[in-house]
């Protein structure tokens, strides 16, 4: 299929994040155009592109843009751009690919959104455990403001932006995008309360745009082609491409860039390589492991896209961290290693999330080990239901989402358990 | 003002006002741990859930995080929000430990509240509970258990947000939280008690009341402190005549709901050792000391006598004092030594502990203005008198020299003053009777009887009532209903005052004729 490779164009080019090689294969080369244009341009074409929040929210990145306040409503106050790096969803493997591999582009895409949103600061929250790259991140930062890229009157441009790396201590909540501003200011990475939205009331009760690391990176691109251009790839309401990690049971796991809207299991057989000879599919999680997991009937009706998702399987795209399982796959065993997951990066904020993981997960460790009864499953179907939506942050729901759907979806593999009482120790 | 809906009832409420508030003032009681009215909205313990209108239909959202708007409509009992408190109920609980018959907070504790109200469920909690550090000594006045503790952060909220010491801190993550303090640190400010009062459950108990009386023996009685001219408002609990504790009564115009660690003190001072019990006479107990002073006043002759209002008095026993000497001791001298702190360790700081350890500096202030010629500390020192009356303020640290021949004290607990009188008349402590005080801002409260006054003792509106009676007229005063009646028809700045109409919260005096007169402070 043929398409522009927006995000992993250059990540072939060996040296891709050195500055030179970056700017050989065009990186860079919006940003004097782009710093010459109306802030509110920059946001109309953003907004034209219908471009979403690649992060897993799919939240149009244009209408985030234009909630942050005009300047005579600001009080005097500063706008921060927070690029979102703390990528740790589990089966979401793309960002630390774009960060790695293509950091320069990165670093165009912030210049031209802190253009359009009056904005002199950024952050690149990374997650701590991706320490290599953010020491990959200083170093093509330092070249980037040596070449007078970033910093003070770029470009002779007048506009000013600096841009920091933050690293993060290594918490998954941390992703959300009011415990990321937690973090960044020196709290503990909690959820904040919303209202006040971050475009408001953000970053030391400033108004903060939080951006996935995939998204701000399409930015130049949009700048270069238009919004036409990118409304043309994938469908309508998931215009352009996306990158896809996969992981799981597939002859070649990785990241791949593809428009969206193209057929699930097109896409599992031509890039990720199929199944495993003599493997059939049993189960697929599509968007990082917090949306609800597929079976192999919704995987053949669904295209890699927002809305098929959602109508056909009741999924999410998400991230786009998809975790494919065959039939040799312990659903019981995938799920308790989730909610061990879960249980332990709950920050323990809220009631029903605080408590409520940690017995799920000791419920199901029961149910795997052959200890648990059918009362126990009807227990945990009700603890997810109690938790989900009824916390501050959306953390509640994405540790309710995969128990509620695997035990609906797969209800005989629990049942199968909790009846061979004693049967089938991990 | 918006109109908003709770449950259908329309009420009107200032924009903004906090929705729990916003429902009480309509009679719904919406239940929660985290919201405190006098604490940032931390929204974290997800039981205050509502059904609020939205054009998307009820949604589920948390009361303490909606401020009163026009056509705002919640709903407090439908059945989804019935579900969520019962759900809410069983995870605060599932790792709770079963402490109830040794917790001190039993009888008061939300946990027991709220299950009996939206819980009641039978217990699906068979995994082994989550275990996390037990009886922490953590400060002079607090004892922490980290597993009764529901992660509520009242506790954290109320050290960053009043004392601003940022001591206690939510530690690790998931259902391992909890709360604790940095190693090697303690709590250091002297507002401790306030923790234990605002944690919802067990986890932060008092020291001083830990173990000592079941909650449900005791009697709660509106006071207000002595312990400095704050005059936070309290509530006195009691049981058969003995005080256990005395904790902060919410005043938003005084102390909100706070009050310090040196005040709770206050009333273990109320059966002391220290306590003047029995009326004497050069050391030796008599039946009736005021009959034996009326006589000595008659003896010392006009214009030898002097008497000294007491700023830790209440307004009425000052009042009683004026009325005795205009009606019986024509000629006779009063004084008043403001600012009295003998005795005290002083302690002070920006937010409810003045450095005036008197209650009573401003009411005494307002009469001596009323009645005029009153002499100060330094009137005192160099009038030529053979008797000095005093009225419970120990004087005689803040006298060089011996003022008088002979004094008479009035007094509720032995000092230096008490020890040097020859006659001695025990009077009853602010938790013994019903008598009003006017705080450094200027506001009349009213201190209610929670206990009989120890030993002898009786009021000392009605000590003077019988010394005037035994001078010749009484004063009338020995009711303060009466008294207060009395003095709100003769003092200016008291017209208008009614003694049931102060209320739980008391009234502020009338403004002083002259601006400037009486220094106003303002609770933090």
């Amino acid at each position: 299929m043929d398409f522009p490779r927006i995000l992993s164009g250059n990540w072939d080019t060996p040296d891709s994040h050195r500055l030179a090689v970056a700017k050989s294969r065009g990186v860079y080369s919006q940003l004097p155009r782009a710093l010459a244009m109306a802030p509110n341009d920059i946001t109309q074409i953003v907004k034209d592109s219908g471009l979403r929040g690649r992060g897993g929210a799919g939240f149009p990145t244009g209408m985030k843009w234009s909630f942050v306040p005009p300047a005579e409503k600001r009080q005097g106050k500063s706008v921060y751009l927070l690029c979102n790096a703390d990528e740790s969803e589990p089966g979401t493997f793309k960002d630390r690919y774009c960060l790695w591999l293509d950091p320069h582009l990165l670093f165009e895409g912030m210049a031209i959104a802190s253009r359009a949103l009056d904005c002199h600061v950024g952050y690149i929250y990374i997650r701590g455990e991706f320490r290599y790259i953010a020491r990959r991140l200083e170093e093509a930062l330092a070249e980037a403001y040596a070449a007078g890229l970033l910093g003070k009157n770029i470009l002779g441009s007048g506009h000013d932006f600096d841009l920091y790396v933050h690293v993060g201590a290594g918490a998954y909540i941390c992703g959300e995008e009011t415990a990321l501003i937690s973090s960044l200011e020196g709290e503990k990475g909690q959820p904040k309360l919303k209202p006040p939205f971050p475009a408001v009331e953000g970053a030391w009760r400033s108004p903060t745009i939080v951006n996935n690391v995939e998204t701000l990176a399409v930015v130049p691109w949009l700048i270069q082609h238009g919004a036409a251009a990118y409304k043309a790839l994938g469908t309508e309401k998931s215009p352009g491409t996306k990158l896809f990690s996969v992981s799981g049971h597939v002859r070649r796991p990785g990241v791949y860039e593809i428009p969206l809207g193209i057929p699930m299991m097109q896409f599992i057989n031509e890039y990720a390589g199929g199944l495993l000879p003599g493997r059939t599919l049993k189960a697929v999680i599509p968007g990082g492991s917090s949306v609800p997991v597929m079976t192999p009937a919704e995987v053949a009706i669904c295209s890699m896209d927002y809305e098929s998702i959602n109508t056909n399987a009741g999924s999410y795209l998400g991230s786009g961290g998809m975790i494919v399982m065959d039939d040799t796959t312990d659903l019981v065993a995938a799920l308790t290693n989730l909610l061990r997951f879960y249980a332990h990066e709950s920050c323990g904020q809220c009631t029903p999330c605080r408590e409520g993981c940690g017995w799920m997960h000791q419920i199901l460790c029961r149910v795997r080990d052959g200890e648990a009864s059918e009362v126990d499953l009807g227990t945990l179907r009700d603890l997810a239901d109690n938790i989900h939506s009824k916390t501050i942050c959306f953390f509640g729901a994405s540790a309710a989402m995969p128990v509620q759907s695997f035990l609906t979806k797969f209800r005989s593999e629990f049942l199968d358990r909790v009846q061979r009482r004693g049967v089938g120790a991990a | 003002m918006p109109k908003v809906k709770v449950n259908d009832i329309e009420i009107e409420v200032p924009a903004g006002t906090n929705m729990i508030e916003a429902a009480k003032l309509a009679g719904v009681e919406i239940p929660h741990y985290c919201y405190h009215p006098h604490l940032s909205i931390a929204g974290n313990c997800r039981m205050c859930m509502c059904e609020a209108d939205s054009p998307r239909g009820p949604m589920l959202e948390i009361a303490c995080n909606m401020q009163a708007r026009e056509g705002l409509s919640i709903k407090t009992e439908t059945d989804k929000v019935k579900a969520v408190r019962k759900s809410v109920m069983e995870f605060l609980l599932v790792n709770h430990p079963l402490d109830c018959p040794i917790c001190d907070q039993s009888g008061e504790c939300r946990l027991q509240d709220y299950y009996m109200d939206h819980g009641q469920y039978d217990s699906r909690g068979v995994d082994p509970k989550v275990g996390k550090h037990k009886r922490q000594d953590i400060g002079e006045h607090i004892v922490l258990d980290a597993e009764r503790c529901v992660e509520c952060s009242r506790c954290v909220r109320f050290g960053d947000e009043v004392t601003g010491t940022g001591d206690l801190r939510l530690m690790n993550r998931g259902d391992h939280t909890e709360i604790g303090m940095f190693p090697g640190t303690r709590l250091e400010h002297n507002y401790q008690g306030n923790l234990a009062d605002i944690c919802p459950v067990g986890a932060l108990t008092n020291k001083e009341f830990r173990f000592q009386r079941r909650v449900w023996y005791l009697r709660e009685t509106d006071s207000v402190c002595t312990g400095c001219s704050t005059g936070c408002n309290t509530k006195v609990c009691h049981q058969e005549g003995e005080v256990f504790r005395t904790l902060p009564r919410r005043n938003d115009d005084v102390n909100k709901s706070w009050m310090c660690d040196p005040g709770r003190e206050v009333n273990s001072v109320v059966g002391s050792l220290t306590r003047l019990l029995r009326p004497t006479v050069d050391g030796a107990p008599v039946a009736d000391a005021t009959a034996v002073l009326a006589a000595r006043i008659k003896a010392a002759g006009p214009g030898r006598t002097g008497f000294v209002l007491g700023s830790s008095a209440s307004l009425e026993a000052n009042w009683a004092l004026l009325q005795v000497v205009k009606a019986n001791c024509v000629g006779a001298r009063v004084f008043r030594v403001a600012g009295n702190n003998a005795g005290s360790i002083v302690k002070s700081d920006d937010f409810l502990m003045d450095a005036d350890k008197n209650p009573n500096t401003a009411g005494v202030a307002l009469l001596a203005d009323w009645a005029g010629n009153v002499g100060d500390a330094e009137a005192l020192r160099e009038a030529d008198l053979a008797l000095l009356v005093v009225l419970e303020d120990d004087i005689v640290s803040r006298l060089s020299g011996n003022p008088a021949e002979a004094i008479a004290y009035f007094g509720t607990h032995t000092n230096p003053t008490a020890e040097l009188a020859s006659i001695v008349i025990p009077v009853a402590h602010v938790v013994e009777m019903d008598a009003t005080y006017v705080n450094r801002q200027g506001r009349v409260q009213r201190a209610r009887r929670a206990t009989n006054p120890q030993g002898e003792a009786i009021p000392a509106y009605q000590a003077l009532e019988k010394l005037g009676a035994a001078l010749g007229r009484a004063p009338g005063t020995s009711m303060p209903t009466a008294t207060f009646a009395a003095m709100a028809r003769t003092v200016p700045r008291l017209n208008g005052l009614d003694y049931k109409a102060l209320g739980a919260g008391g009234r502020p005096l009338a403004p002083a004729p002259e601006p400037a007169a009486a220094p106003a402070a303002e609770a933090k």
